[in-house]
């Protein structure tokens, strides 16, 4: 019983950290989509002119 | 870790690594890096040394030509340049006084001119018309009026 009393709370902190995350990646991924999509216009500048 | 910080970390990482790949293929196997040539020339006596003692343009083969520029203040010797179109045109310059720029507007051709080393760059012209060529490094108080143009018929 205290046993799974303290594993369920874990379980849940867990998940919570889990889904906390989410706001992050999808800042990470804005951040890496703006570099990507700036290096790929650069290299077709170059690449047109060449 | 967290599963999506090994998600990004693996995804950056792999990114880079093709930035890097494609960079680097393009520099070493299809030359495409920026203008670095290493032979040095005694910036005084640019005026005695071969090939800037007759700067001038001449045609080397089959709609190629070679430029042979010395840059100074405030202008491009010589400052008449005209090439067909498709030409391939060698560039091969020098500076008489301090650090001036070499760009033609439009194309690639960006090369950093320097006193005591001579820069080497090529482009092939295919499209006709009037290319603005321009100093962009700041050599003093005429800088804004340095540029020319090279005309592709
Ligand atoms: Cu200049």
């Amino acid at each position: 019983m205290a046993a799974a009393n303290k594993n369920s709370p874990k379980k849940h902190t867990d998940n919570e950290n889990e889904s906390s995350l989410r706001g992050t990646i999808v800042s990470v991924g804005f951040v890496g989509a703006v570099i990507v999509i700036m290096w790929a216009a650069i290299f077709g500048l170059y690449m047109s002119r060449i | 870790m967290h599963r999506l910080e090994e998600m990004w970390i693996a995804i950056s990482t792999g990114i880079l690594i093709i930035f890097m790949v494609v960079v680097g293929y393009q520099t070493f196997a299809l030359g495409m890096g920026p203008p670095s040539n290493k032979e040095t020339i005694d910036p005084q006596k640019v005026d005695q040394t071969e090939p800037f003692d007759e700067p001038g343009i001449s045609k080397i083969g089959d709609n190629e030509y070679e430029v042979v520029m010395t840059l100074q203040a405030f202008g491009f010797t010589p400052n008449n340049i005209e090439v067909p179109a498709g030409a391939k045109v060698n560039f091969i310059m020098t500076s008489k006084d301090v650090t001036h720029g070499f760009q033609i507007a439009g194309t690639n051709i960006n090369a950093m001119v320097m006193p005591g080393h001579i820069q080497k760059i090529s482009h092939t012209f295919d499209k006709p018309g009037e290319y603005l060529v321009l100093c962009n490094e700041y050599c003093g108080t005429g800088h804004q009026l340095m540029s020319t143009t090279i005309t592709v018929k």
